[in-house]
């Protein structure tokens, strides 16, 4: 369970950090390149750049999702304990309601 | 009536254009960089409460469809990082004009081309979250019965994310020409 949550927080990270860093480094000319641009083509580019950064996070995450093997399907265990310890007590609860409904009837 | 009307100046033939065109330009930008952020917000908080709840509800019983059905939370998420993204660029595009050029032709546009920027971003992404909400919770809930039946729906939420990102470009495109007057 950690370990999947691990993944998504890094994930997450990423996320937020990848269009944040594009976007500073165009706006203060820390990237090659952007000091060139006029202010509507550095518009254009920053915020493209920005959307597909977060889009090839996203892809990223969901082909290490897709890779995880779910096949094993493990209940917890708490609830397999309760689950049993009920189907146990139940027989014995119907055979004492039955005799009861029979008198009322 | 037809004294107030000629009293109305310059340019305007009626004076609700006129009090419109007194709204600063200034005021229309931050508005738009307010509801762009703030309805996106709203968007993916409503999506990720929603499919959140059903994961948490259906992992109960079925704990291995955590980790995939994450994915629906990511894309909800990804919804409020587009309005960030774009609250970013449009507070980049505010420049100070001189205040005779407050209420020029081009002062007004740029006022207006960021406030429609940000509600175009906001309220895609709000539906967005939405839309992407609702699916990801159907999704947690038949994963956990039916393995199978995810990479299908999964197919369904990325339409779905796709709203957000028209509502991006298009904001992105139309605060790219927010121009203000220069002097």
């Amino acid at each position: 369970m950690s370990s999947v949550v691990k993944k998504f927080f890094i994930a997450s990270m990423f996320m937020w950090a990848a269009p944040v860093a594009i976007l500073y480094g165009f706006n203060h000319n820390i990237l090659p390149g952007s000091t060139h641009l006029d202010s509507y083509s550095l518009t254009l580019l920053s915020g493209f750049l920005a959307v597909i950064s977060v889009n090839i996070v996203i892809a990223i995450y969901i082909c290490m999702a897709m890779k995880e093997p779910s096949d094993k399907h493990e209940p917890d265990p708490a609830f397999l304990a309760s689950a049993k310890a009920s189907l146990r007590q139940k027989p014995n609860e119907a055979e004492d309601s039955s005799p009861t409904r029979e008198k009322e009837e | 009536m037809p004294a107030s009307s000629s009293a109305a100046m310059v340019g305007a033939s009626s004076t609700w254009s006129r009090a419109l065109m007194q709204i600063s330009p200034y005021t229309f930008s931050a508005l738009g960089i307010a509801i762009g952020i703030g309805v996106s917000a709203l968007g993916a908080a409503w999506g990720i409460l929603i499919t959140g709840s059903s994961l948490i509800g259906a992992a109960v019983k079925a704990p291995r469809i955590t980790s995939k059905n994450l994915i629906s939370v990511i894309f909800c998420e990804a919804v409020a990082i587009y309005g960030v993204i774009v609250a970013i660029i449009l507070q980049t595009k505010l420049e100070s004009v001189p205040p005779s050029q407050l209420y020029a032709p081009e002062s007004l546009r740029a006022g207006y081309a960021i406030f429609a920027s940000g509600i175009v971003v906001g309220f895609a992404n709000l539906a967005c979250g939405l839309c992407v909400g609702i699916i990801g919770s159907s999704c947690a809930l038949s994963d956990a019965q039916n393995s199978s039946l995810f990479v299908k729906i999964l197919v369904i939420e990325i339409f779905g994310s796709a709203l957000g990102l028209f509502g991006v470009i298009v904001g992105i495109i139309m605060s790219a020409q927010a121009t203000w007057p220069s002097k």
